[in-house]
């Protein structure tokens, strides 16, 4: 497919997943071979390592830098024009691949964000509470429950962290085990990070190996779920057998003052967001509907208000502040810094604008070492060395996909960068694009929550060490930390094991010929 | 497909050589292409030979007629009838 082909895109999307001319030879020429056009994306990489990993910090206002200085690195070691390198940073950030994933993002934040101000929290743990749980239970029922809130919301880092806000007191009080209870948090977010239909990672896996989300969350549900029962399983032998800590102080008070049952309307909206993408409606039009639905529910149930969904604070000598002042969605603040536009809406979409430069820098990069032959290269030597059969190469792929997101903590920018390996040996040998993103994803969402320096474990833990600070009875040595956690992410290890077993069995495995995953626009 | 079935899809193990019936119509990826103008197309590890279909079939999704197939060694023969698709990403 041309990439410099001038004529209009019309018909089937997926015709405008165009990377490119069909030459032979790399566009780019670097000092060094087509080695060195790796260089961007490999400063990067080493960059996010130092950045994430050796440093501790999650930030992607860093990464973003780190992909920039990598870029400009690359610059400097073309050979001749400087002016092709430009013109394919500018190639690569214009392909629907990185647009349509960000378009996804922002309305999944939006979404998610109107069903954690409107209580969906408070919901589980009126379940949880009515339920009268124990200590030994508790665990298992955590991850159940961060399971469902993660596959509302997709945002695996979100449910982390309104989990361990919530829950993890919770449990302590309760009796149950703190390591095992952040293990359970853990694989909740996990759960939901590889299924929800509106997780980012879930978008990009789709959108990489040109296949319709809803199709991809179907036909994944089976090893996920294969993972997520025996972790429960475990949860349950380990909750018996990892005795707690005697806090001494009552715990159902705690419960009862974050229980709100009426949270549980949002089990609604994230029906109608699974329904309608499983059922093979469009990205937009089924997290919409989503969205209505969720603001229907928290204005008429009383949740939130409509100030709370959007509001437009005005200084006071704004032109028409006074006359409009009764507006629900206006305020009138005297506080500079107050001005502008807030809410759940802006809050929600606002939350992945960084995310979107980077995976556009991310994807700039990955087009340079395309361009310049590096992917080649590798490529070649992965199908002579590694991919010499189907089951090596789905092999491959697990172990591919699991390193690079071993190794970076923001898990959505190393699935980003993996993406047009996993397809191109996929392609080779004919395995569906379900096949390809579920290989791709479940190794993404796995890995993204069980190392020390993986972004799940971070923002759990950061939202953790504030918790002394809320409850006087939690000591700062109650805490769990990020290492001590590694064993009990059940279905994060599991979740590989599987795909790993589905590779050499063949369990799960479709071919082109076998099912044609439908247009890549459709979720 | 409805929505159930789609969560049934696949609960298989499939095997690593699919078998193909003399004229059935596929659409498959080439891998790649040699000198005499045929492409070839790996589904799983069943290797076919696809007549007619060169270098700028390659990394395409294209329609193949199946002419002949030995399930023993899983590898068969097949006539290109048309470009369907393209790869996710084109190098």
């Amino acid at each position: 497919m041309s990439g410099i082909d001038d004529t209009p895109s019309t018909g089937d999307p997926t015709d405008s997943f165009v990377q490119g001319d069909d030459d032979t030879e790399p566009r780019i020429t670097f000092y060094g071979g087509r080695g060195t056009s790796a260089l961007p994306i490999v400063f990067f990489i080493v960059w996010a390592i130092f950045q994430t990993a050796l440093l501790r910090i999650q930030s992607e206002s860093g990464l973003i830098v780190g992909i920039l200085i990598g870029l400009i690195v690359g610059m400097f070691f073309v050979r001749g024009d400087w002016a092709s390198y430009a013109n394919t940073i500018f190639e690569g950030m214009t392909q629907p691949v990185a647009v349509t994933a960000i378009v996804a993002w922002i309305w999944a934040g939006m979404f998610a964000e109107l069903l954690q101000d409107g209580g969906f929290v408070g919901g589980l743990i009126w379940l949880a509470d009515i339920a009268g749980i124990g200590a030994t239970l508790f665990p298992a029922v955590t991850f159940v429950l961060a399971a469902l809130f993660t596959t509302g919301i997709g945002t695996g880092y979100g449910a982390a962290v309104a989990f361990v806000i919530l829950f993890f007191p919770a449990g302590i009080l309760l009796g149950a085990n703190p390591v095992l209870m952040f293990g359970a948090i853990l694989s909740g977010a996990i759960f939901g990070d590889n299924l929800a239909p509106v997780s980012d990672t879930t978008i990009v896996s789709a959108v990489t190996q040109d296949s319709d989300i809803g199709g991809v969350v179907a036909s994944r549900f089976k090893y996920v779920i294969i993972a997520a029962v025996v972790a429960f399983g475990g949860y349950l032998v380990a909750g018996s057998a990892m005795t707690g800590l005697d806090i001494g102080v009552d715990a159902q008070a705690i419960l009862d003052q974050e229980s709100q049952v009426i949270g549980l309307v949002h089990l609604v909206s994230m029906g109608v967001v699974i329904g309608t993408a499983v059922a093979g409606r469009h990205i937009v039009e089924a997290i919409s509907w989503g969205i209505v639905t969720a603001i229907v529910a928290n204005l008429v149930l009383e949740l939130t208000t409509v100030g709370e969904i959007i509001s437009f604070n005005a200084p006071p000598d704004a032109p028409f502040a006074g006359p409009l002042d009764a507006l629900p969605f206006l305020t009138v603040v005297e506080d500079a810094d107050a001005v502008g536009v807030s809410g759940s809406l802006i809050a929600g979409a606002s939350g992945f604008f960084e995310l979107a430069i980077l995976v556009l820098f991310i994807i700039a990069a990955a087009q340079i070492m395309i361009r310049g032959g590096a992917f080649d290269a590798i490529l070649e030597w992965s199908i002579e060395n590694l991919a010499t059969n189907v089951r090596n190469a789905e092999l491959t792929m697990v172990g591919s996909a699991a390193l690079i997101n071993g190794v970076i903590t923001i898990n959505t920018a190393a699935e980003v960068a993996i993406g047009p390996y996993i397809s191109k040996i996929g392609e080779r040998f004919n395995l569906n694009g379900y096949r390809r993103a579920n290989i791709l994803d479940g190794q993404t969402a796995a890995l993204g929550y069980i190392f020390p320096w993986s972004g799940g474990v971070l923002a759990g833990y950061t939202a953790m060490r504030d918790l002394p600070e809320a409850y006087d009875w939690l000591e700062a040595d109650m805490l769990v930390t990020p290492i001590d956690v590694v064993p009990f992410v059940f279905q994060g290890w599991l979740l590989v094991a599987v795909f790993v077993i589905a590779a050499i069995t063949g369990f799960g495995r479709e071919y082109v010929t076998d099912r044609e995953s439908e247009e890549v626009a459709r979720i | 497909m409805s929505l159930f079935t789609k969560y049934l899809k696949g609960w298989t193990f499939r095997s690593t050589t699919p078998s193909f019936d003399v004229g059935d119509e596929i659409a498959v990826f080439i891998a790649e292409a040699n000198g005499d103008g045929n492409g070839h197309a790996y589904v799983g590890d069943t290797k076919l030979i696809v007549e007619g279909a060169g270098f700028d079939t390659v990394e395409k999704r294209v329609r193949v007629r199946i002419t002949e197939f030995d399930e023993a060694t899983a590898t068969g023969r097949g006539e290109f009838l048309e470009v369907v698709g393209e790869s996710s990403y084109t190098r």
